[in-house]
């Protein structure tokens, strides 16, 4: 893309991003809000939400991360690759199911337990629906590398370790780093169901607008949400340039 | 190697003690083959069928032939890239499986089609990655990615940081066989190594292989489907046919005036005469010396100079003696000769006349300035001396 | 287990039934919309970037946000399912909409042109039976995403199997059928989206002319 295309596309969130906490913060400063209001949108409240809300992504996806990159490298080697339609497969029927039903699933069934607390069930709900895209890119980015480079760098002596970090990984990045991208997007909106199980994150602000039918609590929760989610894309977008290796 | 277009020093130095590496010495090792098969499951007939095949020190050898004849098979077990099925293969008296194939491969000098360069890593990298695997230290690498920059013909501090997206065909080409150099192997191997570039671009690449050839006297194993590029770089040519059969094993003086089989009549195809152009070499023939200037040097002292001397142009070299440009003394503009724009068309001495007529066709001048080992500057060849010659060669025959 | 869903075979059908019909007005509302707008983009230089930009922040929404921003414009009830579900199900299709349509070999458009046809003919008869394999692609995707999408938006009380999923939750524990209720959900979505993409193979297979497939 043109040097042009990347800073509009960079620029065009931020700028969103500024106008729709700009409005929220004005009109939260000067609506006359009634008590219930008051302490749903209170700020502390708020802060607390969207740290949640951003642990709850960051450690999916860094789990995910963690996961279905090395597991996309196995099954891309030889002699595993008949494996890789099973997984993808799986992983496929996996992301068809509603994301809201695993959740409530996996709470029902591990919250009689104390370690699953729901913050934790949220991730491990985030971590499997997230898989996929990660998955499915780094096995088509390991595949999609010219095998005359592979051959090449066997040609050169390189060892199989050697050839996979500095040559097909760093040129598999690109593709992988998409997955990424689609996975957090994926994972900071489920995260707002967390609600649901108590897992916490904005999700909290918005349900409680539905519970108490607050119109106002609901759209500022809604609103506090596309931003975060925004802000998640964005970030998303420039670990996606800043990682790709100069040349490709 | 009888014929006295043949460079002398290679038989020269033959009987020099081996390992010793410079200028005019074999550092090359011999690779012989004994009874190589390579049989593909599911197929009835072998890839290669029994191969046998002795590659002296220090020499090219060129494995020709039609597609599917096995030759880039036989080449790529040499280093192991395919394991043959049965047979021996040794390099310098020593069986190449008594390694590990890493090893091996970090010891044998890779070239491929395209360079296939790692586009992720700048030039440097490319080339460093075998002495790193090595274990070289950082100065050693820096010094030897410099030398080697410099033994292609690239200017190493403007390329050594690019990416091989920012440079042409011929240049990635052109780090594609340094990077296949970079640790010194005594063997190179390389699979059509110029078929991804045009064919201006690909006789210059063979030029300055041969002139890299000329100092380094490697073992150069190289595969081709063209016959014409076969003759022009190797020492000798290896004709297979189906199966990797050698068809014939000869210098390309042989092998273009006595064919063994119609095979091989058929394969070498009509024009041998003309072909024999292409073994003859602008170093057999007289060179002419115009009057030359650095960059630089005043212009009128430079016009006067080539007016004496009766020359209506002169040949620029740039501080290191190398030859960037011939203009027409009425293109002299300014005080002080610059480096004049656009890329000369130059010959290597160790050219055959056939590229030097190419060349000289392509030239307002109707002549090629020539060059040597990196690029110095040598003379100039044209038509008269290159027509002088032929008609000695034919007066030759007649006797 | 069994016993569960033999004692409510009728209610569970007819949530299914809801649930499936949810997903195709929306997918169908949602094709129909994107196409249209697809067919204005391609026409104008520049908008297909813009298009790119709005689908790509669009689909960063979470669509439990978009709930919430829809509850008080269409009140409670179904509306809120059908207009949030299509809301999502536009942008892929648009995407391969736009893709497919500026795909078309303009040598094609040239000779379909000279032989005399219309605009409207154009598009008719060669622009959108050469995009089709491509926008149907889209409503594949289209149709996976908006299974999950209902469930969410049936907290909202729209119908649907995601009421289930609720259901369970409110109930919790094992004994009270809570896991039933949830499974059922799940098991049932993701059948009736098997199904689903199992048809649009079929309407793939009936609908892509021969000669591109």
């Amino acid at each position: 893309m043109s040097r042009r295309g990347i800073v509009v596309e960079l620029l065009v969130p931020v700028v969103l991003v500024v106008l729709i906490l700009g409005g929220y913060v004005w009109w939260r400063e000067t609506a006359n809000l009634n008590p219930t209001e008051l302490r749903q949108l209170d700020w502390a409240t708020i802060r607390g939400e969207a740290w949640e809300h951003i642990k709850l992504t960051v450690v999916s996806s860094v789990l995910v991360v963690l996961i279905a990159v090395p597991l996309g490298v196995v099954l891309t080697r030889r002699g595993m690759t008949w494996l890789s339609p099973i997984a993808v497969g799986i992983a496929n029927i996996g992301q068809s199911a509603p994301s809201i039903g695993l959740i409530v699933l996996f709470y029902i069934w591990l919250n009689v337990h104390p370690f699953w607390t729901g913050f934790r069930v949220t991730v491990l709900t985030l971590t499997l629906y997230g898989i996929l895209p990660v998955l499915r890119n780094t096995i088509t980015g390991l595949r999609g590398v010219d095998r005359t480079l592979v051959e090449a760098a066997r040609g050169l002596g390189m060892s199989a370790p050697a050839r996979l970090l500095r040559v097909e990984l760093p040129l598999a990045l690109p593709v992988i780093m998409a997955g990424v991208r689609t996975t957090l997007i994926l994972v900071v909106g489920t995260a707002t169901l967390a609600t649901f199980i108590d897992g916490g994150g904005l999700g909290d602000t918005i349900n409680s607008g539905i519970q108490l039918y607050q119109f106002s609590v609901m759209v500022a929760g809604a609103v506090l949400v596309v931003a975060l989610a925004l802000v998640v894309e964005w970030v998303g977008r420039v670990l996606e340039l800043v990682i790709r290796p100069r040349g490709v | 190697m009888s014929d006295t277009t043949r460079p002398v020093e290679a038989t020269q130095t033959q009987a020099e003690p081996p390992g010793a590496s410079g200028p005019g010495e074999v550092s090359g090792a011999e690779i012989v083959l004994t009874d190589v098969v390579k049989r593909y499951a599911g197929q009835d007939a072998a890839a290669v069928g029994g191969l046998t095949l002795t590659i002296p020190a220090g020499e090219i050898v060129m494995f020709v032939g039609p597609s599917g004849c096995g030759k880039t098979t036989s080449l790529k077990m040499i280093n192991r890239l395919i394991e043959p099925t049965s047979g021996t293969i040794e390099i310098a008296g020593k069986d190449i499986r008594t390694q590990s194939e890493n090893q091996l491969r970090r010891q044998i000098g890779y070239v491929i089609q395209g360079g296939s360069l790692f586009p992720h890593m700048t030039v440097e990298k490319n080339i460093a990655i075998v002495p790193k695997l090595l274990g070289w230290d950082r100065s050693r690498i820096h010094d030897r990615v410099t030398e080697l920059l410099d033994l292609v013909g690239l200017d190493p501090e403007r390329y050594r940081n690019r990416h091989p997206r920012e440079l042409s065909g011929g240049q990635q080409q052109r780090v594609g066989v340094a990077r296949g150099l970079a640790a010194d192997p005594p063997v190179v191997l390389m699979d059509e190594p110029f078929g991804a570039v045009d064919p201006i671009t690909r006789q210059r690449l063979q030029d300055e292989l041969l002139s890299i050839q000329r100092e380094l006297h490697k073992t150069i194993v190289c595969v081709t489907h063209d016959i014409d590029e076969a003759i022009k770089l190797g020492d000798r040519i290896v004709i297979l046919r189906e199966g990797a059969e050698v068809a014939q094993y000869d210098t390309p003086e042989v092998v273009l005036s006595a064919p063994a089989d119609d095979f091989v009549a058929d394969f070498v195809g009509a024009g041998s005469s003309l072909k024999a152009l292409s073994l003859a070499r602008v170093e057999d023939i007289e060179l002419r010396h115009p009057t030359t200037a650095k960059v630089g040097d005043a212009v009128a002292k430079v016009t006067e100079q080539a007016r004496a001397n009766g020359d209506t142009a002169v040949v620029v070299l740039d501080d290191r003696g190398r030859p960037v440009g011939w203009p027409w003394l009425r293109q002299l503009r300014g005080d002080r000769i610059v480096r004049p724009e656009g890329e000369l068309i130059d010959v290597d001495i160790r050219s055959t006349l056939n590229d030097a007529l190419d060349s000289m066709l392509s030239s307002s001048h109707g002549a090629a300035v020539v060059t040597g080992e990196r690029d110095q500057y040598l003379g100039v060849v044209d038509f008269d001396a290159v027509t002088t010659h032929i008609r000695l060669l034919e007066e030759q025959r007649g006797e | 287990m069994w016993n569960f869903i033999h004692d409510r075979r009728s209610e569970i059908a007819f949530n299914t039934y809801q649930h499936a019909l949810l997903v195709f007005y929306a997918v169908v509302i949602a094709t129909i919309l994107a196409v249209v707008i697809a067919v204005v983009i391609t026409r104008i230089r520049g908008l297909d970037v813009a298009a790119n930009q709005v689908s790509a922040i669009a689909l960063t929404i979470p669509s439990f946000a978009l709930v919430g921003l829809l509850l008080p414009v269409v009140h409670l009830g179904p509306t809120i399912g059908l207009v949030a579900v299509a809301f999502y199900a536009v942008w892929p299709i648009l995407r391969n909409a736009v893709v497919g349509l500026q795909g078309v070999d303009p040598i094609l458009l040239e000779s379909a042109r000279g032989m005399g046809m219309s605009e409207a003919t154009v598009l008719w008869r060669v622009r959108l039976p050469l995009a089709w394999p491509v926008i149907l692609a889209g409503i594949r995707i289209s149709t996976q995403m908006s299974m999950g999408i209902a469930a969410i938006a049936s907290y909202a009380l729209g119908p649907g199997l995601g009421t289930y999923i609720f259901t369970g939750l409110s109930k919790g524990g094992v004994a009270a059928n809570g896991l039933n209720y949830t499974v059922v959900a799940i098991v049932g979505i993701v059948v009736v989206a098997l199904i689903a993409d199992g048809l649009l193979v079929l309407l793939g297979r009936l609908t892509v002319s021969k000669g591109i497939r």
